[in-house]
């Protein structure tokens, strides 16, 4: 049931999805890996739809570097954890969610139970092997993990779901090296807001996912386009798993 | 005959988005890039090693289809070819 402050502000998506598909978003919990460039917008965008339920986290703190993208992050939050600042801003531009903010390096040993419940992943973490990590947990709990990355002008995007698309070992075997990577804040605008779309999607249950597809965007030409991706089915992450015939949360 | 070699991300950067080669025929896919590669060598040392050898993390892909690193120097390209050379987006 929603209340009539819930109404009123859900009435324009309602339009599109109704009650029952703002019912779905209320019960949602999300697990959003990261409350970065990536971070911000996916779980803002997350925030104001309506997901009932976000899991946010991160170990670093707001430093003035992060605030050309990380629009969670205000001036004043220099020096805060990023944890604190995001669920300040998460619940204040929408108080009728429940929002944990987890200030933890997520790894090996507290991956799959940071994750919890959640029904799904969303990928905004810098580093791939973080990323492999949160991929094993997806597949492990036979959830989606909404892949993002960026660089620069470029980011790229696609939508892992366990037994029917390629993971995320499948798409990129190997990770490459870290490195202080440039970026401008609306890559991350893009594809943050292109993953926020795609959990809504899963959600929802409407709508044709990114699966099995790279989007590839380019800020430069503003072009985007997308690869097909295939299964390995020799995957050492993926590979042990059979095929599903469904690619949707359960009604 | 022609094909067809796109870059993507930071390959984008030092190479442009598309390269159109004319190449004999039976040459393999390790040696195309290669030879293109050579052209830039700053662009050269982002795909390939010290040993001339592809960085692993590297993604091959002819007409859609993956090919593995470890087959990329046996596989030959042919007239038409489209192949794509990015690296995985790690910033997040």
């Amino acid at each position: 049931m929603f209340s009539e402050r819930e109404r009123e502000r859900y009435k324009r998506q309602m339009m599109l999805f109704g009650d029952e598909g703002q019912e779905r978003l209320k019960k949602a919990h999300i697990f959003v890996a990261g409350a970065g460039g990536l971070g911000s917008p996916v779980s803002l965008y997350l925030a104001v739809a309506g997901v009932g339920t976000i899991t946010i986290v991160d170990m670093d703190v707001v430093d003035q570097t992060n605030l050309n993208r990380q629009i969670l992050h205000f001036d004043r939050d220099i020096g805060r954890k990023k944890t604190t600042s995001a669920k300040e801003k998460l619940q204040e531009i929408n108080p009728d969610i429940t929002v944990n903010a987890i200030d933890v390096k997520i790894d090996e040993i507290n991956a799959a139970d940071l994750v919890g419940q959640a029904d799904g992943i969303v990928d905004a973490m810098d580093n791939y092997p973080t990323r492999y990590l949160l991929n094993e947990v997806a597949i492990a709990k036979e959830i989606p993990f909404f892949h993002g990355g960026i660089h620069g002008f470029y980011g790229q995007a696609t939508t892992i779901i366990p037994g029917t698309t390629p993971c995320l070992k499948c798409i990129f075997p190997k990770a490459p090296p870290k490195e202080v990577f440039p970026v401008v804040g609306v890559t991350p605008g893009i594809i943050g807001t292109v993953q926020a779309n795609e959990v809504l999607k899963y959600l929802l249950g409407i709508g044709e996912l990114l699966t099995g597809r790279l989007f590839i965007w380019d800020g430069m030409q503003a072009h985007a386009e997308e690869i097909c991706v295939e299964r390995n089915p020799a995957c050492e992450a993926c590979g042990g798993i059979a095929k599903k015939t469904t690619a949707r949360k359960k009604k | 005959m022609s094909v067809k070699i796109r870059f993507f991300a930071r390959f984008r950067e030092l190479f442009g988005a598309d390269v159109m080669t004319d190449v004999v025929a039976g040459t393999m896919f390790t040696s195309l890039i290669t030879m293109i590669a050579k052209k830039n060598p700053e662009g050269y040392a982002a795909i390939f090693d010290e040993t001339g050898a592809f960085h692993e993390f590297v993604i091959l892909m002819k007409n859609g289809k993956r090919i593995e690193i470890a087959d990329a120097a046996k596989t030959p390209v042919v007239d038409g070819d489209e192949i794509a050379v990015f690296p995985p987006v790690a910033g997040g």
